[in-house]
C-alpha cells in the first residue's frame, strides 16, 4: 500500500515548547498533586496530629531521666548549651520526620505512578520527565513547610516550647535544608524505581539519621568514630544549625558554617539525584522496567 | 521524509532474562575475578518491520506475549529498540523522540492511565498542560473532547465513580489533546461491554474518516476485522503475515472451517481425528459446561470429511453435541499459519 492521498492533519499544530510550557507542566503536577491531597482527609488529619505524637515518646523519656525536679536537666543544658529540652527534641524529631516523609513521598512518587498506571502515559506527553518529577517534590516541599509551620505551633502551644531565634534565620535555615534533603529524594525515587521494592532502604536511611545525627541527644555522647560518620550527614548540620537558630538565638555568623556546608550538600545530593534519575530513564528505555509491576 | 505516518524498519527487541526464566540454563559457578557472564537474553520483538499510510487504521493481532505491545511501546519512545529503526510522523523514534511524543497519542493500559482521584476534566487539564497546550486552547479542545466521549454532563465526577467504558473514553479524549496525526491503541477494548466496544470501535472509525493514523493492537479478530484497512499477523515477536483482512482471508480460501461441540471429549480423540485424511489444524478448548469441547479442524471439503468425522467422534461415550461449518476467519487465518489458536 502507498501513502495515501488524505491530507493530513497538520502535525503538531498545537505544541509550543519553552520555558513557559515547562513551567505550565511544573503547575500542573503542583495543583494535580495538592487536589489528590485533599481528597484523601486522613492525610490532612495525620499532618496536624503526627508532629504532637512523634516527639511524646522522647520528651517523656527525657523527663523520667532527669530526675525528680528536673535535676538532671543541669548537666543537659552543659553538653547542649540549650536549656530546652523539649525544644531540643522537638527540632530534632521534626528534621528526622522531614526527611523520613520526602523519603516515603518524594522517593516513592515514581514507584506510585507506576502502580497506578500513570507513568507511562506521564512519559509520553512531550514534558520534561524531570519537571514531573520536579513538580511531585515542590508540591511535597510546600506540604512539609505547612507540616513544620503546623508542628512549631503546636510544640508552642501544648508544650511550651519558646523560640528565641530571629525567625528570618530560622526560614533561612530551613531553605538551606531543602537540596539536600530534596535531591536525596529524588535520588531515592529514581532507585526504587530500578528496585522496585525499596522499603529497608527507607528503614536503612533513617535509622541511620536518627542514630548518627543526634536527633535526641547531643552528639557529644557519641563514640568517636560514629561522630566521624555524623560529619558526613547533612542532616546533622540542619539538626543542630536549626536548634542554634532557633532555640539557642545564633546570629548569622554563628550559623554560617552550617548555611555554606549545607550548600554544598546541597549541590551534591541534588547532582546526585539528578544523574541516578537520568541513569535511571535510560536504563528503563533499554529494560523495559517502566511500565513494570 | 519518506511519506509514511509510521515506518518501522527491523525492529528488534531483546531483554534480558530474569534469573527465574533460565531455569533450564547451566549453573555456573560464580568466582570473584571472574568476568560476569552475558545475560542470556530474551526476544519480543524479532525484525519487525511496517509501513502504515497517513489515515489507514492498521491492525497488529496476534497473541497474548506474541510482542505487539512490545513494538507499540517502542514507537511511543518508552523502549528503545535494541536494533532497527522506526519513525512516526517522519521523526527517528531514538533521535528524535520528543518530536515523536509531540505527534503521537497513545492508549497503553486503558483505564489505569488516567487519575481516579480527579475528574475527567481534571485529567485533561493535566495531561493538556503536559502536552503543552496553552490553556485557552485546552479549555476549548477538553469541551471538544467531553462532547465528543459523551462525558460532558459528567466530567466533574471523580473518574473512580466511572464505568470501564467510561474510563476507557477519558483516556482516549486524553489521547487525542493535542490533535495528533497518530494514534497508537493498544488493546482498546480490553475489558469492556460489548455496547462500550462498539461505541469505541465507532469512535476509531470516526478518527480516520477525519485523517488520523491509527495502529490498533488487538487479539480480538472481529475487531481487527471490521476496523482495520490492514493487518498484521505477529507471532513470536515476527510479523507472519500483513495483508488486507480481504486478502489475508483469501490466503487460506478453499478451506472450510468445521467447528464441533462434543461432550465426553478426551485428548486421545485428537490424534484420531488429525489422522482424518483432508483434516488439519485441529484446535481443541474446553467450554464453560462441565465435560464439554470445542474443535475447531480446516478441511479442503468438509463434504467429504464430515462423516468419518462424525463417526469417529460418536465412540467411546463421546458424542457430537453440535456442529456448523464456516468459511475462514482471521483467526483461521492464524491457525493456518501458526497451528496454535490466536486465545492459546
Amino acid at each position: 500500500m502507498q501513502p495515501s492521498a488524505i491530507q493530513p492533519i497538520p502535525p503538531v499544530s498545537l505544541y509550543h515548547t519553552g520555558l513557559l510550557a515547562e513551567l505550565r507542566t511544573f503547575w500542573a503536577v503542583v495543583r494535580r498533586e495538592w487536589t489528590i491531597f485533599l481528597r484523601y482527609p486522613s492525610w490532612v488529619v495525620a499532618m496536624l496530629v503526627w508532629p504532637v505524637i512523634f516527639p511524646m515518646i522522647y520528651i517523656m523519656s527525657a523527663r523520667a531521666l532527669a530526675g525528680p525536679q528536673g535535676a538532671g536537666l543541669a548537666v543537659f543544658q552543659l553538653r547542649t548549651g540549650i536549656q530546652d529540652y523539649i525544644g531540643f527534641i522537638a527540632i530534632g524529631t521534626t528534621i528526622w520526620m522531614w526527611q523520613n516523609i520526602v523519603l516515603w513521598d518524594v522517593g516513592f512518587s515514581l514507584r506510585n505512578e507506576q502502580l497506578r498506571g500513570t507513568l507511562e502515559a506521564n512519559w509520553m506527553a512531550p514534558a520534561r520527565r524531570f519537571s514531573l518529577l520536579l513538580g511531585a517534590s515542590a508540591v511535597q516541599m510546600v506540604t512539609m513547610l505547612v507540616f513544620i509551620a503546623v508542628s512549631v505551633l503546636e510544640f508552642g502551644l501544648l508544650y511550651g516550647v519558646r523560640y528565641n531565634g530571629n525567625p528570618l534565620l530560622v526560614l533561612l535555615m530551613l531553605l538551606v535544608c531543602i537540596p539536600s534533603i530534596y535531591g536525596l529524594g529524588i535520588g531515592f525515587a529514581s532507585l526504587v524505581i530500578a528496585a522496585k521494592e525499596a522499603h529497608t532502604f527507607v528503614f536503612l536511611l533513617r535509622a541511620m539519621v536518627m542514630i548518627f545525627c543526634g536527633i535526641t541527644f547531643p552528639l557529644s555522647v557519641l563514640p568517636g568514630w560514629m561522630q566521624s560518620v555524623a560529619s558526613w550527614l547533612p542532616q546533622t548540620y540542619m539538626i543542630t544549625g536549626m536548634r542554634l537558630a532557633a532555640l539557642g538565638g545564633a546570629d548569622f555568623a554563628t550559623l554560617w558554617p552550617y548555611i555554606r556546608i549545607l550548600l554544598l550538600f546541597g549541590v551534591i545530593w541534588l547532582a546526585i539525584g539528578y544523574t541516578l534519575f537520568a541513569q535511571m530513564e535510560r536504563r528503563a528505555r533499554r529494560n523495559g522496567t517502566i511500565g513494570h509491576f | 521524509m519518506s511519506g509514511w505516518a509510521i515506518e518501522a524498519i527491523e525492529l528488534v527487541k531483546k531483554f534480558p532474562r530474569k534469573a527465574a526464566e533460565n531455569g533450564d540454563a547451566p549453573k555456573q559457578r560464580k568466582r570473584f575475578f571472574s568476568k560476569k557472564a552475558a545475560p542470556l537474553m530474551f526476544t519480543a520483538v524479532d525484525g519487525v518491520s511496517l509501513q502504515i499510510g497517513q489515515g489507514e487504521i492498521f491492525g497488529l493481532l496476534g497473541p497474548n506475549g506474541a510482542g505487539k505491545s512490545t513494538t507499540i511501546r517502542m514507537l511511543c519512545t518508552l523502549l528503545e529498540p535494541t536494533s532497527g529503526t522506526a519513525r512516526i510522523n517522519g521523526y527517528d523514534v531514538t533521535r528524535q523522540a520528543n518530536q515523536v511524543r509531540a505527534s503521537l497519542g497513545a492508549v497503553l493500559g486503558g483505564e489505569r492511565s488516567i487519575y481516579w482521584k480527579l475528574t475527567a476534566r481534571e485529567n485533561l487539564e493535566y495531561f493538556a498542560a503536559l502536552y503543552h497546550l496553552p490553556p485557552e486552547i485546552a479549555r476549548k479542545r477538553i469541551d471538544e473532547l467531553l462532547e465528543r466521549v459523551e462525558l460532558a454532563d459528567r466530567q466533574h465526577d471523580l473518574v473512580e465513580k466511572y464505568s470501564s467504558g467510561m474510563k476507557q473514553r477519558v483516556a482516549i479524549a486524553r489521547s487525542m489533546l493535542s490533535r495528533p496525526p497518530i494514534l497508537l491503541l493498544d488493546e482498546p477494548t480490553l475489558g469492556l461491554d460489548p455496547q462500550a466496544a462498539r461505541r469505541l470501535r465507532e469512535l476509531v472509525k470516526e478518527l480516520r474518516a477525519e485523517g488520523h493514523t491509527i495502529l490498533l493492537t488487538t487479539h480480538y479478530m472481529e475487531e481487527a476485522d471490521q476496523l482495520s484497512d490492514r493487518i498484521g499477523i505477529i507471532d513470536g515477536g515476527k510479523i507472519i503475515a500483513l495483508d488486507t483482512p480481504q486478502t489475508l482471508k483469501a490466503g487460506v480460501r478453499g478451506t472450510d472451517v468445521i467447528h464441533l461441540e462434543i461432550a465426553g471429549w478426551h485428548q486421545d480423540q485428537e490424534a484420531v481425528l488429525q489422522a482424518l485424511p483432508g483434516v488439519s489444524n485441529l484446535i481443541s478448548r474446553r467450554t464453560g459446561e462441565e465435560a464439554m469441547h470445542e474443535v475447531s479442524l480446516h478441511a479442503a471439503d468438509s463434504r467429504l470429511v464430515l462423516p468419518q468425522v462424525i463417526e469417529r467422534v460418536n465412540t467411546n461415550g463421546t458424542h457430537l453435541v453440535n456442529l456448523r461449518v464456516e468459511q475462514p476467519s482471521l483467526e483461521d487465518v492464524f491457525i493456518h499459519l501458526t497451528g496454535k489458536a490466536l486465545r492459546d
